[in-house]
């Protein structure tokens, strides 16, 4: 009876929370929702159709929800990588080029290595390698910047922007020059298809949703883990919230900074690498469509919590995915979904203006990344 | 005096200058290389230059600025938009219709600038997300926007994209005019003349950036405006006591910012090419701040650094026109991927502050509370 | 308080969704049934107003509708490269009869569908098949034709004997068989008119994919760049980038030339100064290849649009006879195979 109680009041307590945590970011979505509508129906658009269409394209078939799935995987890696950065008090700008170097490098392994070595590899192997190697790429990529801040003060949102564009020139290389794919058919900057070996097989038959998103909901659960069960992810947590602190309490702050640029890296990284074996089977040059920036957006919409950042990957995947439906319907064309975006972002950050629409009080808590730039 | 930062910065220029021409001689004449990579470099350093003005003030005042992408992107769509309303809606005559266009475009930077000021100094929002926040609001906007009022039967203009006033003129500064009895009757001295008058025939954008950045940098170090605002940057408590108004000094000085920002926006759809695109400034922006902390939060250094930026980009453009005439030790060069990293690798560089440390504001970044 | 809040506002979005849900149909016509003729298009990874291929192949699909061959015309524009197969199955499942894809990027894609909807006719813009897919026609141009045209004619009215092309990247090969064929009918004009012209081609590879095409400022301090170094009349090719090179020239006073359609007629700013357009023409291609769908009298595998010269306009007084009669031997014996460019179809 008496632990019942307790149980019971716990799980109120957590539902509490929950609530609470969730409580600015959901209005703060359906107010920029609302604006949206707005302003659709100010260019003489239909905003219930465009919804409507929004909808049925993201969850109104099993197909629809595949693909909104196949859309979240990117977005929970790579939205994970800014808000574990974020967490550790840095700002990682960057996941745009370390995703691509992540993906260059998987499908190098991918499509390369039999060919090196003569003969077929066991996807046994060959799988993991391929991920392990681009994954690594993308530690390395941020942990240049992490390495320069921790030992120059260089500031890593300078460095990261700086990285985008090494990343984008030295992809551009790599896939016009050798990386090429050289059958005679193709003329577009694209590597060869990976072997069989290294391709992460479907979830179900006939549709494209992969068992790298159940890795991604995995890692998600792996890293709630590492920061809040873990030393690590307590002193992470505690440079971020305050490096003179964490330092006279006997943390290797310059470790950390470092250690976590890489981690927030890899997690870039297998964005691109489970992009590559998961779905596309090849790296090819196509227009960004800016993860990077989506990802931050996703990591201050989750409150860089890692189980926000999952519901917010798969409500930026939903929106994403359904714009196909909503321009069949009604032709309001894909930059509206940014522009909505936009405003759920700017009510999540300046929550101030949310509170006040709806009378919310403050709980006084604020995040802190800006800490100047030459440190 | 940072003599070392410049010094490394010319040291970049003359090597980058120095390449073309080593190659280009078989080609063309040394001073036509020198005179055709100077407009290039001035031109492309203006809309970086003016970037990192804007970044200069937001910071020297205490607010982080990387909405500058956003600040200038919003402003290019809506002064050319501008543009187009008072010349075609309102039938407006040429000369004014631009003149309006650049002067809608300075006021959307502002507005831009308010946003990210009432974000950062009145909500305390992370300066950085509010930044973020900047810069994808432009995106959505001018893209969506471009979309519905140019495209389509439903659309303002009727699916027709109305064609944009024109372009500011080019200033010509009567250089051939004096100097040409200098020469006499040398035929040789006469096309060096005019070469080296192409230099200084720029648009008054270009000219007025390079005269802002001086202005500029008299006005910070200089006006008592300058040091108010470098107070309120530096010890925000200090400036309080002494009576200065942080709040006020802030948003003024992130409104400026913005302007400058706005004017950078004008340069791409008003003087430089009469159209707008989704994502014209294409990361200018950043590249803009990377300039503002090359040149240690000075305008005459990030306008070095802003020279470093275009005399760089006028290489990777010679390079391909002297692709024939590259000596095969040479053939690198012409790898533009590999070329075109030379700036973002020396920006890196410089901030590991082996070129003289590099010393933002003390409070950059950190909300102002009493 | 807050509890209340929070109940209007799920309130409030439950009775969106709601309404939502309920909505009326969508207003467009049943393309299923056979009387409705209904084509749709898919873009590449580019916005459907990109005043270039993806815009062009958009109003050869508006063209046939206003001809009376279309009912229904529909787009989809892309956003990310793995929606491709989606965006067209949208139009495959709601029963449309022609699906037009635009550009080389969607050739995988356009192939893989053509066997899951054996009933639609598939209409690839710049898509080359070396092996003939059943339902997919390729449109094709020969570019480097074109380049060649406008290179001889630059050649030919150049008087410092130095001309230019400003030009997206030589990663996308109808791109790059334009800058080619431009140098090539440069050299070729040499050698029969006996002079030296030299040719400036510069492509913008130096960014990302998404901004080779969208730099009109980089075309335009390219084309300066090459005015200073003597350059007498440019050749803006590709997209944007190249619109910029373009108008830079006309209000220097050189020569410009442009692109894919008669500019003379897009770019108002530079029609003074257009000398001619290397024209591609993929609004009639398109219309054309959808109008015989519908007679029946399509054919799978590649077929060849049509690729030329514009008209010189404003500037028709300012070519002499000889060029004009020389173009006009240029451009016969390109057709009828007695001249050739000998740009490989892909850079090697």
């Amino acid at each position: 009876m008496q632990s019942e109680k307790r149980s019971n009041s716990l799980a109120r307590q957590i539902l509490q929370s929950v609530m609470d945590a969730s409580l600015v970011p959901f209005l703060a979505i359906l107010t920029a929702v609302i604006f949206g509508g707005i302003i659709i129906k100010i260019v003489g658009g239909d905003p219930i159709l465009s919804y409507r269409g929004l909808i049925e394209g993201s969850f109104g078939s099993t197909k629809a929800l595949s693909e909104t799935a196949v859309w979240a995987t990117p977005y929970i890696f790579a939205g994970l990588a800014v808000a574990l950065a974020f967490k550790g008090g840095l700002f990682n700008i960057g996941a745009e080029g370390q995703l691509a170097v992540g993906a260059v490098v998987s499908s190098l392994i991918g499509y390369a290595l039999p060919e090196w070595l003569g003969y077929d590899i066991p996807a046994i192997i060959h799988l993991p390698l391929a991920i392990l190697f681009g994954v690594l790429m993308g530690g390395v990529w941020a942990g240049i910047v992490g390495a320069l801040k921790a030992y120059t003060g260089g500031h890593e949102v300078i460095n990261t922007i700086m990285m985008n564009y090494i990343a984008l020139n030295t992809t551009s290389f790599l896939l016009n020059g050798v990386m090429k794919d050289r059958s005679p058919t193709n003329v577009i900057a694209r590597t060869p298809l990976i072997a069989d070996s290294a391709r992460i097989p479907p979830l179900f038959e006939g549709l494209r949703i992969h068992w790298g998103f159940i890795f991604a909901l995995l890692v998600a659960f792996f890293i709630w883990w590492l920061l809040t069960k873990t030393t690590l992810g307590f002193q992470i947590r505690t440079v971020g919230l305050n490096p003179d602190a964490a330092k006279y309490a006997g943390i290797n702050v310059k470790r950390i900074i470092i250690l976590t640029m890489v981690l927030s890296g890899m997690l870039a990284g297998m964005a691109g690498t489970i992009e590559v074996t998961g779905l596309n089977y090849r790296h090819e040059l196509g227009f960004s469509i800016g993860y990077g920036f989506d990802a931050i957006a996703i990591a201050l919409l989750g409150k860089s919590h890692p189980l926000g950042v999952v519901l917010a990957s798969f409500l930026f995947a939903a929106m994403r995915n359904g714009a196909t439906r909503m321009q069949f319907l009604t032709q309001m064309p894909v930059d509206l979904i940014s522009m909505i975006q936009a405003f759920i972002l700017l009510f999540v950050a300046a929550d101030a203006i949310i509170r006040y629409i709806y009378r919310i009080k403050s709980k006084g808590e604020r995040v802190v990344l800006t800490r100047g730039w030459g440190g | 005096m940072d003599w070392r930062r410049f010094g490394f910065i010319a040291l970049i220029i003359i090597v980058l200058f120095g390449t073309v021409i080593m190659i280009g001689q078989v080609k063309q004449p040394p001073l036509l290389i020198i005179t055709s990579m100077l407009a290039t470099t001035i031109a492309v350093a203006t809309p970086l230059a003016l970037g990192a003005l804007s970044g200069v003030y937001c910071e020297r005042a205490g607010v982080v600025n990387i909405g500058i992408e956003g600040m200038m992107l919003s402003s290019a769509f809506f002064g050319w938009l501008g543009a187009i309303y008072m010349f075609h809606v309102f039938g407006m005559d040429i000369g004014i219709s631009i003149t309006l266009g650049v002067f809608f475009a300075i006021l959307t930077g502002a507005l831009m600038a308010l946003l990210h000021a009432v974000l950062s100094i009145t909500f305390k929002v992370d300066q950085i997300i509010g930044g973020t926040v900047i810069n994808i609001l432009a995106v959505g906007l001018t893209g969506f926007l471009n979309r519905q009022l140019f495209f389509g039967a439903g659309s303002v203009f009727g699916g027709n994209v109305p064609n944009s006033p024109g372009v500011l003129p080019t200033i010509h500064i009567p250089l051939t005019e004096i100097f040409t009895p200098v020469c006499g009757v040398s035929n040789a001295c006469l096309v060096n003349l005019a070469a080296i008058n192409r230099v200084f025939d720029q648009k008054p954008i270009a000219m007025g950036a390079i005269l802002l950045v001086f202005f500029s940098h008299y006005v910070i170090f200089n006006t008592r405006w300058g040091l108010r605002t470098r107070a309120v940057g530096e010890h925000p408590k200090a400036a309080d006591t002494v009576g200065i108004d942080v709040i006020k000094m802030r948003y003024a000085n992130v409104i400026i910012g913005g302007m400058f920002a706005g004017l950078a926006g004008a340069y791409f759809t008003i003087e430089s090419v009469p159209s707008f695109e989704p994502l014209l400034t294409n990361g200018r922006g950043f590249i803009s701040l990377a300039a503002m902390i090359f040149g240690n939060w000075t305008p005459i250094g990030a306008w070095a650094a802003s020279l470093v930026f275009g005399a760089s980009q006028a290489l990777l453009i010679n390079m391909q026109i002297f692709r024939d005439v590259i000596p095969p030790q040479w053939s690198f060069l012409q790898e533009s991927y590999i070329v075109g990293l030379t700036p973002y690798i020396l920006t890196m560089f410089i901030l590991t502050g082996i070129i003289g440390k590099t010393t933002p504001p003390a409070a950059d970044g950190v909300p102002y509370e009493k | 308080m807050k509890k209340f809040h929070f109940i209007s506002a799920m309130l409030i979005i439950g009775s969106m969704i709601l309404a939502a849900c309920g909505g009326g149909a969508p207003s467009a016509e049943d393309c299923s049934s056979e009387e409705v003729f209904c084509v749709g298009l898919v873009t590449d990874v580019g916005k459907i107003n990109d005043k270039s291929f993806n815009q062009s192949a958009w109003e050869g699909v508006l063209k046939s509708q206003e001809d009376g061959v279309a009912d229904v015309v529909q787009f989809i524009e892309t956003a990310d490269a793995k929606d491709y197969a989606k965006n067209i199955a949208q139009f495959g499942d709601a029963g449309y009869d022609v699906i037009v894809t635009v550009g080389f990027g969607l050739g995988e894609a356009t192939n893989a569908a053509a066997a899951t909807y054996p009933n639609v006719r598939f209409i690839g813009v710049d898509q080359f098949n070396a092996e003939t897919v059943a339902g997919v026609s390729g449109l094709n141009f020969p570019e480097d034709n074109a380049g060649f045209l406008v290179g001889a004619l630059a050649a030919m009215m150049s008087e410092t004997n130095k001309i230019g092309a400003v030009c997206g990247t030589d990663v996308v090969p109808p791109v790059w068989r334009f800058g080619e064929g431009y140098k090539a009918g440069a050299a070729y004009a040499d050698a029969e008119m006996g002079t030296t012209t030299e040719v400036f081609v510069v492509y913008h590879s130096d960014v990302g994919f998404d901004k080779t095409f969208t730099d009109p400022e980089w075309g335009a301090q390219t084309a300066k760049s090459m005015m200073d170094q003597g350059a007498d009349a440019i050749f803006g090719c590709g997209g944007l980038t190249g619109n910029g090179a373009i108008t830079a020239a006309a209000q220097a006073g050189a020569y410009a030339i442009g692109v894919d359609t008669d500019q003379y007629l897009t770019l108002p700013e530079a029609a003074p100064r257009m000398l001619s357009s290397a024209m591609k023409l993929i609004t009639p291609g398109v219309a054309d290849l959808i109008a015989a769908t519908k007679d029946g009298s399509i054919q799978d595998g590649n077929v060849f649009g049509d690729a030329g010269y514009a008209p010189f306009h404003d500037l028709d007084g300012e070519v002499p006879a000889e060029v004009k009669a020389k173009m006009e031997e240029i451009n016969a014996g390109l057709l009828d195979g007695s001249i050739t460019t000998d740009v490989p179809p892909v850079k090697p």
